[in-house]
């Protein structure tokens, strides 16, 4: 079948992605001699703990130096410290990609556990419930209300949403967050100014969910707001050169019925490319995401990169976060490319 | 199109005389600060909490007065200058300085400090003394001070208080609150105990004691007088500066920070920074794009495939996890931010201008010229490059926002560079340390605003060039 080779295709490119960040992670942790030196500190952590202990069994102070040069060389094999790291960092992408990303130091999950894969998994609902839920209500405002602009093209209103779309490239999506809670929590408090439940949660199962959606009312209006005005712009603009197009024209003197023009001949033709100005929203939503959950303290993926940075930096968990992000970011990819390829039979990826 | 023609075309439209005179007013700032600013300011001044200190902490900007209804205590700061009268006593000189002020705030000050500096003495330490002369006649003293003795092994003249000065922060100063302690009691016979006046002391320094209640202090205004004391046994002894600080609740035309910063010094040091940043991001990424892009298109073949697989991967990387990485991992440096951005912007362009070289490539002008024997290079930039340039220029000043959302975005995240102040660091202050939350909207509303209206500079330029670049948008007149 034809479809297979673009999507191939496309697949190919999004999985050269990934390698090349998983690249850039490697270079940067060698490179700069990082890795080394962080692992040069937990053997010299681990050493410190096992002289205690075995200082008391051992009194004579040569045999412990001989014991412990023994043991230090044992933890440096264990931890690859006695390999280059071109040899040693690999293996470490290799581990990870099998999703064993390794135990945080400090962090912990909501369950107290420990592990960087329990701490992601738990908040990678709470990114995909943000996300998903602004773009499916920026999805239909946009797409009713952009088909609707192409009607009126040229007038006052359309005039002011391309300025408006214009403004919102040049607006931080965080900073219109920091500025609603100043205004909406801060000043009139209307709506909580962070968090994703009050505290102490509610316990009844209704109340808990309207709780959420309290919390959530903030942070999915900053996503929404600002992507918005683009998505409108995009969506009339597409619409109205579709409309402008000869068999459009042809469909009209045919005498079809204009709701019949409108969805059979110019919103089914307008869809995919809507729908990859959807699949870059998406992706730049993602990494807006990183921010607005700082802004709002949403227990996500992004507020996750804001708390490892912020307390005593944790290279394992920045490292499984990138890797997580990343992996994320080329998944969504792909299945909106596999989504386009059905919604436009006629895609070609011409070379 | 020759240069002039595309300026007028540009000033003719809206959005490009807004974009134009906009781009003027951001210039003419970063040349005042690059002219008035040392470079090192982030290090020297800005991140140096001694360079604050007398600063009022989250005062609110003073224009905030025209709005209020009870204006609040505006920030004085008071020094010597010539003596008002000089008195030779048998033990040595006394030196009187007088120094006048209105105090009309119904608030008291924030804070009273006072700072000493450059004292020199011959042998025998001065003796300083300050006090307040208030409008209803009495005079309370603030502060008894004798300069620190020579040390062992020292010989004079000595000087004190020269590399590090003697600062004094009379609001929460032990032997202040003894001085007032007493001023209370014999002046209004009010028996107040220490820890009671602790906290105190600014509002008993500019307030009577109401009749009926112990401790309500009602403030008093009216014109006061510094005054300030110093005894000296040499004739060559002198004090040099000494420095009286009424702290305010309001501060300078943009306020403070929650460590005194002034917050217009930070806002302006960021105007050419984030310039800077957006320019230097936009032209190298438009340069790789254009010579990528040009290249791709005119030689085709495997160069091509090649620079487009590339190009397709590149665009498609997510630059912000990868950014906050490199930076965890190397360090908050404004050179690796540029790097990466550059690094991971040029291929949009790339796509975009090899569409247009295939375009040209096979026009006849192009096509005379290398049957002519033109080298390759020289078709391609002294041929095909003329003919995209006015696409580039525009592409070129739309990239330029985008590069300072990102480094404000990065910086909000704490991985700004520490030595040189953005407004996302100002921001990110003000969210980390929760100026947020107690709503410093002075601390918030500023630097984002700078940054959109830097941004939008940039896009309302960009839109001007549209029709510029796409002939067909162009208006009839």
């Amino acid at each position: 079948m034809s479809l297979l080779r673009p999507l191939a295709l496309r697949s190919l490119t999004m999985i050269g992605v990934f390698f090349v960040v998983m690249l850039m992670l490697v270079l940067t942790l060698g490179l700069t001699g990082y890795s080394d030196r962080i692992l040069t500190a937990v053997v010299g952590e681990q050493l410190r703990a096992e002289r205690t202990s075995l200082a008391e069994t051992i009194r004579d102070p040569d045999q412990l130096e001989k014991v412990l040069k023994d043991r230090e060389k044992e933890f440096a094999a264990f931890y690859g410290l006695d390999r280059p790291w071109w040899v040693r960092l690999p293996g470490m992408v290799l581990r990870v990609m099998t999703l064993d990303l390794g135990e945080a130091r400090n962090l912990r999950s909501f369950e107290g556990s420990n592990r960087v894969i329990d701490i992601v998994l738990e908040r990678l609902p709470n990114t995909m419930l943000l996300l998903t839920t602004s773009l499916f209500i920026t999805a239909s405002i946009g797409l009713g209300l952009g088909a609707y602009m192409a009607t009126q093209a040229g007038t006052w209103l359309d005039r002011f949403m391309s300025g408006f779309a214009a403004v919102s490239f040049a607006i931080p999506t965080w900073w219109i967050g920091i500025l609603l809670i100043l205004f909406l929590s801060v000043r009139w408090r209307i709506l909580p100014s962070g968090g994703m439940y009050s505290t102490p949660p509610p316990i009844e199962q209704g109340e808990r969910f309207l709780d959420l959606v309290k919390h959530a009312l903030l942070p999915v209006l900053t996503l929404v707001l600002v992507s918005i005005g683009p998505y409108i712009y995009a969506v009339r603009t597409i619409t109205l050169n579709i409309a402008q197009e000869d068999h459009v024209t042809i469909a009209r003197a045919k005498g079809l019925p204009e709701r019949r023009v409108r969805n059979r001949h110019i919103l089914r033709v307008a869809a995919p490319p809507i729908v990859t100005g959807l699949i870059f929203g998406l992706a730049g939503s993602l990494s807006g995401s990183i921010l607005v959950e700082t802004v709002f303290n949403w227990q996500g993926m992004g507020r996750l990169y804001y708390d490892t940075l912020a307390g005593t930096p944790d290279e394992n968990v920045i490292v499984a976060l990138t890797f997580v992000f990343t992996l994320m970011y080329v998944g969504i990819r792909i299945l909106l490319e596999v989504l386009y390829v059905f919604l436009d039979p006629r895609v070609q990826y011409l070379d | 199109m020759r240069l002039g023609e595309a300026f007028r075309e540009l000033w003719r439209s809206g959005a490009g005389k807004g974009g134009l005179l906009l781009l003027l007013l951001l210039f003419a700032g970063a040349g005042y600060v690059l002219a008035t600013y040392p470079l090192d300011f982030g290090d020297r001044t800005w991140s140096n909490p001694n360079r604050w200190v007398d600063n009022p902490k989250a005062a609110a900007p003073i224009w905030m007065n025209r709005l209020n209804a009870t204006p609040l205590p505006e920030h004085q700061i008071l020094s010597i200058g010539e003596p008002t009268e000089t008195k030779e006593a048998r033990a040595g000189r006394i030196e009187t300085y007088r120094i006048p002020f209105t105090y009309n705030f119904t608030e008291p000050p924030t804070f009273l400090a006072v700072t000493l500096a450059d004292v020199t003495y011959k042998e025998r330490p001065p003796l300083i003394s300050l006090s307040l002369a208030r409008p209803d006649g009495n005079e309370v003293r603030l502060l008894r001070h004798a300069v620190r003795g020579p040390r062992e092994g020292e010989t004079g003249p000595f000087h004190r208080y020269v590399e590090d000065p003697l600062r004094v922060q009379l609001s929460t100063d032990e032997s202040t609150i003894t001085s007032m302690q007493e001023f209370l009691a014999e002046t209004f016979e009010r028996q107040v105990d220490e820890r009671t006046l602790r906290g105190l002391v600014d509002r008993a320094a500019f307030g009577t004691p109401s009749e009926d209640d112990e401790l309500t202090l009602t403030p008093l205004t009216g014109d006061y007088e510094l005054v300030v004391q110093a005894a000296f046994r040499d004739a060559d002894d002198k004090l040099g500066q000494l420095r009286f600080v009424i702290g305010g609740a309001v501060y300078g035309y943009m306020g403070t920070d929650s460590l005194g910063r002034d917050l217009a010094q930070g806002l302006l040091f960021g105007l050419p920074v984030a310039l800077f940043i957006g320019l230097v991001v936009a032209v190298v990424e438009t340069a790789i794009g254009v010579v990528l892009g040009i290249t791709s298109g005119y030689l085709g073949g495997r160069t091509d495939l090649l620079i487009q697989r590339a190009a397709d991967i590149v665009a498609n990387v997510p630059v912000l996890p990868l950014l906050i990485f490199m930076l965890f991992v190397i360090g908050p440096s404004l050179f690796v931010i540029l790097f990466v951005l550059i690094a991971f912007s040029w291929p949009g362009l790339t796509i975009q201008i090899r569409a247009m070289v295939l375009h040209t490539r096979t026009n006849a002008l192009v096509e005379a010229i290398q049957s002519l024997g033109s080298s390759h290079s020289r078709v391609m930039f002294r041929h095909i490059l003329p003919q995209i340039a006015p696409y580039v220029v525009s592409r070129l000043i739309f990239a330029a926002p985008s590069a300072i959302l990102a480094e404000a975005g990065l910086s909000f995240l704490g991985l700004g560079d520490p030595s040189i102040p953005t407004w996302g660091q100002i921001l990110e202050a003000g969210f980390r340390t929760g100026g947020v939350y107690v709503g410093y909207w002075w601390w918030i509303v500023p630097p984002g605003l700078l940054i959109v209206l830097t941004a939008l500079t940039f896009m309302l330029l960009s839109l001007g060039l549209e029709p510029v670049v796409n002939p067909r948008l162009r208006r009839s007149r």
